[in-house]
C-alpha cells in the first residue's frame, strides 16, 4: 500500500535531515547503549551474587569453644532458633610461593567435605574430597602461589615443620575474596592431613545456621547468645563469635552502591540525549513553520501535524532502541563477567530478566516522547497567520545586548571570533543544552581520573603513616628481648619494634565476644595492639584528641575502623575490650585516621599488659631496614625468618608495604574503568549534540553567510566563523567541567573512600585529566564544527541567498 | 437578489496591538457574496486586503463582528475546528510558498485529502491526476515543487485548493509573482470554476482583468470604498 501524503512528508524530512538526525538517533542509540549496559550488568551480578553466596549456605555464626565433637553438634543442631550446626576450624598458616618467599594461607579444615552443609565450597577440578596430605585450593589462588594443579607445595602451619603438600583439587568459595586480591591464598584440608602437617588436630569452630528464614544481626544475636549461654552451662569455654552480615556477599554492598552510582550516570546520559534529540526536532520545526501553516491553511489540525513530529521522534527512539540495546546488552554481560571476576563470582546464568528489555524499550520510546511533547505541541499551536505572516519570524529577537556591549569594547579583537562568540550566546536554549552535555561528559572523565588519583594518593598517605618495612606475626608470644635480638642482628635491619596483637571485641554485658567478622577473618576483624612509646614507626593522623601519653596503662587510641565497632564513641569515653576471654575497661584519649589497616585499638605496653596479663612476650615485630626497594626487603624478611626458624620461633605471616599495594589496588580499577566508559558514552552524546547544533547554526545563519560571502568575506572566513564558535563552546565547557567536577570527585570519593576504607578519599585533582580532556575537547569541537562548516563554506552565495 | 448569500461579514473589526498602540486593519467591514460570484478585491499596499481575507477563511480572527460562510459561523470556531472546517469548505490560496518542498506536486494535491479523511485512500491519487490533467501539469506530478515554475506552482497549488472539492475559493494575490500572461492564465482558470458552479474571492492588482469578476470591492484604510458591480458581460 502506498504511504499517505503526510507520512511521505515525515519520509521527506527524514531524508532531507538526515546528517543531524542520524547524529541524534547515534546520540540517543549511545545513551540507550549506557542504560542497557550497566541495567544489564546489575540484574545479573545481583542476582547471581546471591545465587552464589547463599549456594554455598552461608554460617550465620561461628563460635569458638574449645573443642567440639560429634554430640556436640547433635545437641546444638536441637537448640532452639537453630537450623543446622557443623564443625570445622581455620587457622593461619603460609605456602611458598616462590622459594623461600612466603604468602598468607588461611586453611579450612573441614571434618567430612561429603557432609558439608554449612559455608559449603564447590568442587571445580580434581579430587573431591582432598585425598590425605593433599589439600584443595581456593581457584583464585592458584595464579598466586605458581602452582599447578597436583604440584607440591610448601605449607607451614603455626606449630608445624615446612612440608611439602600436594594441590590436588580446586575449589570455587564464592563467601572469599578472590585470593589475588587479599594476597592471601585459601586451603581446605581434612583433620588428618592437618595431623600429617603437625598440628593437632582439634576442631573448635562451631559453624551455624537459624531457622529464622531472613534474619537479622539482632535476631541472630539473640539465637546465638542464647546458644553461647547453653554452652557455657555444659562446660564449655566459648570465645569469639562471628557473625557475619547475613545472606550478605562481603562484597554485597559495594558493588550495589558503585553499580547504583553508574545507572545514575547512564540515566543522565540517557535523558540528555533525549532532550538533544527534543532540541534537534524543535530546530527543524523552527524551520518549518510556513510548512506548518500551510498544512493548517489546507485543513490540517494540530493534532495530526503534532503526530507527524512526534512519530518522527518515536521512529528514532525506535531505530535507537534497536542500535543500542543489542550492544548494550553484550557489553553489559562483558562488564558483569569482569566484576564476578573481581568479586569472586562464579555466573551460572547471564540471562537478563524480561523486564530489563521491556524498560529500555519504554524508556527509548518514551522518554525522547515525553520530552519532545511540551515543544512539538508548542510548535504545533502556532495561527497559520503567524506561520505565514512575515510578521511571525521577526517576533523572535536576539537579546544579548550587554554582551555585546561588553565584547565590543575589547579593542583588537578578531572581528570573526567576536561574531563567532555573539553567536554563541544567541541561541541559548541550545547552547546550554550542548554546554551541559559536554561538561557533565567532562566532570565525569575528570572524576574518574581524579578519584583514582585520590585512591593512590590515599595509599600513598597510608604508606608514609606506616613507617615501617615489614610486620613479622608470630605463631604465638615468644620473649620479647630475645625476638628484638634476633631480628636486630641480621644485616640489613637498622630498627626492630615489638607490636604485639590479640584479636579482641567489644565486651558485651553477658561476656560474650561477638564479631562481626566473615570466615575469611579479614573483612570485619578487631584487634589490641601494644605500641611502643615513642616510636616513630606510625604516625597516624589524629581525627580528635591525641596519641598515647607514655606510660598511662589506661589509655586507648582507636582508629577510624575501630569506630565502627564501638558506634559513637568519643574521646573521653570509657570502652570495655575484651582480648581472650579478659574485659578491660579503657580510656579513649584518641581518634586516628588509619588507612587499609582493619578496626584496632592501641595501647601502651603496659595497658597491653593489663589487658592480657602478658609482658616481656610478644608475638608481632615491625621493622625498618637500610633499604626500601622491593629487592631488599625480599631478602632481609628472608634472612629474618631464617634467623627466628634457627631460633625455633615460627613465623605466622609477613606483611610488606608491596604486597598491601597489590592487594589495593585491585579493588578500584573496575570502578575507574567504568567511570571513564560513562565519560566517553557522555562525550559521545555531547560531541554529536555540538554536531547537530552547529549544524543548525549554519542552517540558520545561511543567509548571514551569503552576505558575508557577497561582501568579500572568503570561504575560509565562515570556516573560522563556525568552527571558532564550535570551538569557543568545548573551551566553556572544559572550564564548567573542571568546577563541576570539584563536588563530583568529592562525592564519588567519598562514596568509593567509604566503601573501601571507610573514610573518604581526599579530594586530589588530576592534572592530567585536564590536560587529557582538554585536548579531546578540543579535537572532539574542532571536528564537529568542521563538518557543517565546510558544508556552508561550500554554498554559493546565491544558494545561500534563495535559501527559504 | 433573493438567495441567501454563501458569505456575509457583518460590521467586522480588526485590531492588531503593536508596540505603538492598537491598530485597527478592518473597520467595520460589510460584506456579502452570492454563490457564484467572482469577487476581486483591490486597494493599495497595507489597506487591509489580505487581512480580510485572512479572516474570512477563519486564518485569524476578527475582534468583533460576525462572518457566516454557507451555513457556519466562522467567528465562532475554534481553530481545530476551524482547521477542519477549512479543509472541507475553503480552497487557500497565497502568494508564496505553497506547497511543501518535500513532496511531490500529486502529494501536495493528496494532502488535504489526507488531513480531511474526504475520498477513500484508492481514490486519492487519481484524483489529484485528475485536477493536475485539468490545471495542464499532469506531466509534472512526480516532481519536486522546486522543480516547477513559478506559474506552474501556481497551477498545482490551485489544484491542490481544489482537492476536497470545496464550493469556496479563497486566493491572496495568487498572481503576484507571476508575468501577466500566467497571470491573465489563472485568472481565466478561476472564471472557468465560477462557471461551473464555485464562489472566488480573490485579492489582486490585476487591474486590466476586471472583467473577468462579476464584482470587484475596493479597500482604504481598512473599510470598503468602492463596490463596481462588473458589466454583465456573462
Ligand atoms: N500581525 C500584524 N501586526 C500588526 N500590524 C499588522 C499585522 N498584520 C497586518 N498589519 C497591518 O495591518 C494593515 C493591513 O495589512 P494587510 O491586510 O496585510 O494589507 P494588504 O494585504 O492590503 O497589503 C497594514 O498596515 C499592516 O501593517
Ligand atoms: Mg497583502
Amino acid at each position: 500500500m502506498e504511504l499517505s501524503p503526510r507520512w511521505r512528508k515525515l519520509a521527506g524530512d527524514l531524508r532531507n535531515a538526515r546528517g543531524r538526525l542520524s547524529m541524534m538517533v547515534l546520540a540517543m542509540a549511545v545513551g540507550m547503549f549506557g542504560i542497557a549496559a550497566i541495567l544489564s550488568a546489575y540484574t545479573i551480578l545481583t542476582r547471581e551474587i546471591g545465587r552464589n553466596y547463599l549456594g554455598t549456605n552461608p554460617a550465620s555464626a561461628l563460635i569458638e569453644v574449645d573443642q567440639v565433637t560429634d554430640e556436640l553438634v547433635d545437641a546444638v543442631r536441637h537448640r532452639p532458633g537453630i537450623a543446622n550446626a557443623e564443625s570445622g576450624t581455620s587457622l593461619w598458616a603460609r605456602v611458598e610461593v616462590k622459594p623461600d618467599e612466603w604468602m598468607p594461607l588461611l586453611l579450612f579444615v573441614v571434618k567430612d567435605f561429603r557432609a558439608m552443609k554449612i559455608g559449603m565450597v564447590r568442587p571445580e577440578s580434581g579430587a573431591y574430597p582432598p585425598p590425605e596430605g593433599s589439600m584443595l585450593l581456593e581457584r583464585t589462588g592458584l595464579p598466586l602461589v605458581n602452582g599447578k594443579f597436583g604440584d607440591g607445595i610448601r605449607v607451614q602451619t603455626p606449630n608445624g615443620p615446612k612440608r611439602k603438600i600436594v594441590i590436588s583439587g580446586l575449589v570455587h568459595d564464592p563467601g572469599l575474596a578472590p585470593s589475588w586480591q587479599e594476597q592471601t591464598a585459601y586451603g581446605y584440608i581434612t583433620l588428618s592431613t592437618l595431623a600429617l602437617l603437625g598440628e593437632s588436630g582439634t576442631l573448635d569452630t562451631l559453624k551455624v545456621t537459624v531457622s529464622d528464614p531472613s534474619p537479622n544481626v539482632v535476631a541472630i544475636e539473640r539465637t546465638v547468645a542464647g546458644l553461647a549461654g547453653w554452652l557455657r552451662q555444659q562446660g564449655y569455654s566459648v570465645g569469639e563469635i562471628r557473625i557475619p552480615p547475613p545472606g550478605k556477599h562481603p562484597h554485597e554492598t559495594q558493588m550495589r552502591a558503585v553499580l547504583a552510582m553508574l545507572i545514575l550516570f547512564s540515566l543522565m546520559a540517557l535523558v540528555l540525549s533525549a532532550v538533544l534529540t527534543a532540541s534537534t526536532i524543535g530546530g527543524m520545526l523552527a524551520q518549518q513553520v510556513r510548512q506548518i501553516g500551510i498544512m493548517k491553511a489546507i485543513g490540517a489540525r494540530s493534532s495530526q501535524i503534532a503526530g507527524i513530529y512526534l512519530a518522527l521522534v518515536v521512529l528514532m527512539g525506535g531505530v535507537a532502541v534497536v542500535l543500542g540495546l543489542p550492544p548494550g546488552i553484550a557489553a553489559g554481560r562483558g562488564l558483569a563477567r569482569a566484576i564476578a571476576e573481581l568479586l569472586n563470582l562464579t555466573l551460572y546464568s547471564e540471562a537478563v530478566p524480561g523486564w530489563v528489555y521491556l524498560v529500555q524499550l519504554i524508556a527509548g520510546l518514551l522518554v525522547p516522547f515525553l520530552i519532545a511533547l511540551g515543544p512539538i505541541l508548542r510548535a504545533t499551536r502556532i495561527t497559520v497567520r503567524e506561520a505565514i505572516n512575515d510578521y511571525g519570524t521577526s517576533i523572535r529577537t536576539f537579546r544579548s545586548s550587554r554582551l555585546d556591549a561588553l565584547l565590543g569594547k575589547i579593542r583588537g579583537m578578531d572581528r570573526t571570533l567576536l561574531l563567532s562568540i555573539r553567536n554563541t550566546f544567541r541561541r541559548r536554549g541550545r547552547l546550554m543544552l550542548t554546554l551541559g552535555l559536554l561538561s557533565a561528559a567532562g566532570a565525569m572523565f575528570m572524576t574518574a581520573l581524579n578519584v583514582r588519583a585520590a585512591w593512590e594518593r590515599n595509599l600513598a598517605d597510608a604508606a608514609s603513616d606506616r613507617r615501617y618495612d615489614l610486620e613479622i606475626r608470630l605463631n604465638g608470644p615468644h620473649p620479647e628481648e630475645k625476638v628484638l635480638a634476633i631480628v636486630s642482628s641480621v644485616p640489613g635491619v637498622q630498627k626492630v619494634e615489638s607490636w604485639d596483637i590479640d584479636p579482641a571485641a567489644a565486651n558485651r554485658h553477658d561476656g560474650l565476644e561477638i564479631a562481626r567478622t566473615y570466615p575469611d577473618r579479614g573483612h570485619g576483624s578487631f584487634t589490641l595492639r601494644s605500641a611502643p612509646p615513642g616510636s616513630r614507626m606510625i604516625q597516624l593522623t589524629m581525627l580528635g584528641g591525641r596519641w598515647l601519653p607514655p606510660g598511662d596503662s589506661d589509655a586507648v587510641v582507636l582508629n577510624h575502623m575501630a569506630l565502627r565497632i564501638f558506634p559513637g564513641v568519643k574521646v573521653g569515653d570509657t570502652i570495655h575490650i575484651s582480648v581472650q576471654g579478659r574485659q578491660t575497661a579503657f580510656h579513649v584519649v584518641g581518634i586516628a585516621r588509619e588507612i587499609v589497616t582493619p578496626a584496632a585499638a592501641y595501647t601502651s605496653p603496659e595497658g597491653f599488659h593489663r589487658a592480657l596479663g602478658r609482658s616481656g612476650q610478644t608475638n608481632a615485630v615491625r621493622v625498618v631496614m637500610k633499604g626500601h626497594d622491593e629487592k631488599t626487603i625480599g631478602a632481609v624478611t628472608r634472612e629474618i625468618e631464617r634467623a627466628l626458624e634457627r631460633e625455633r620461633i615460627s613465623v605466622k605471616i609477613d606483611f610488606s608495604e608491596t604486597r598491601l599495594d597489590n592487594a589495593l589496588s585491585g579493588h578500584i580499577y573496575i570502578l575507574i574503568f567504568a567511570l571513564i566508559l560513562m565519560s566517553a558514552i557522555m562525550a559521545v552524546v555531547g560531541v554529536l549534540g555540538l554536531a547537530s547544533a552547529m549544524g543548525t547554526t549554519v542552517v540558520e545563519r545561511t543567509r548571514e553567510f551569503g552576505v558575508m560571502r557577497a561582501i568579500g568575506g572568503r570561504t575560509g572566513t565562515v570556516m573560522r566563523n563556525v568552527i571558532g564558535e564550535g570551538v569557543f563552546i568545548g573551551l566553556m565547557s572544559w572550564g564548567i567541567a573542571i568546577v563541576l567536577s570539584l563536588p563530583l570527585s568529592a562525592g564519588v570519593g567519598r562514596l568509593v573512600g567509604t566503601l573501601a576504607f571507610y573514610f573518604p578519599l581526599p579530594l586530589v585533582l588530576s592534572p592530567a585529566a585536564m590536560i587529557i580532556w582538554l585536548t579531546v575537547i578540543f579535537l572532539g569541537s574542532t571536528a564537529a564544527s568542521a563538518y557543517p562548516a565546510s558544508r556552508a563554506s561550500r554554498l554559493t552565495v546565491r544558494e545561500t541567498l534563495a535559501y527559504t | 437578489m433573493t438567495a441567501k448569500p454563501l458569505i456575509s461579514m457583518n460590521r467586522v473589526f480588526k485590531n492588531y496591538e503593536t508596540p505603538s498602540g492598537s491598530f485597527a486593519a478592518l473597520r467595520g467591514i460589510d460584506l456579502e457574496v452570492q454563490e457564484g460570484e467572482y469577487v476581486a478585491v483591490v486597494g493599495r499596499s497595507g489597506s487591509g486586503k489580505s487581512t480580510l481575507i485572512n479572516v474570512l477563511t477563519g486564518i485569524d480572527s476578527p475582534s468583533s463582528g460576525e462572518i457566516h460562510v454557507a451555513s457556519t459561523a466562522v467567528h465562532n470556531l475554534g481553530e481545530e475546528e476551524l482547521a477542519k472546517w477549512r479543509g472541507k469548505n475553503v480552497g487557500v490560496i497565497f502568494q508564496f510558498f505553497q506547497l511543501l518542498p518535500t513532496l511531490t506536486v500529486a502529494e501536495n494535491v493528496m494532502l488535504p485529502m489526507d488531513f480531511c479523511n474526504t475520498f477513500p485512500p484508492g481514490e486519492r491519487r487519481p484524483r489529484a491526476m485528475a485536477l493536475l490533467e485539468k490545471m495542464g501539469i499532469a506531466e509534472q506530478a512526480d516532481k519536486l515543487p522546486s522543480d516547477l515554475s513559478g506559474g506552474q506552482q501556481q497551477r498545482a497549488a490551485i489544484a491542490r485548493a481544489l482537492a476536497n472539492d470545496p464550493p469556496l475559493l479563497v486566493a491572496d494575490e495568487p498572481t503576484g509573482n507571476l508575468d501577466s500572461r500566467t497571470s491573465e492564465d489563472v485568472v481565466r482558470f478561476f472564471s472557468s470554476l465560477v462557471n461551473e458552479g464555485k464562489t472566488v474571492v480573490m485579492v489582486t492588482h490585476e487591474r486590466d482583468m476586471t472583467r473577468y469578476f462579476t464584482r470587484t470591492v475596493m479597500l482604504e484604510d481598512g473599510a470598503i470604498v468602492e463596490e463596481t458591480e462588473a458589466k454583465a458581460w456573462s
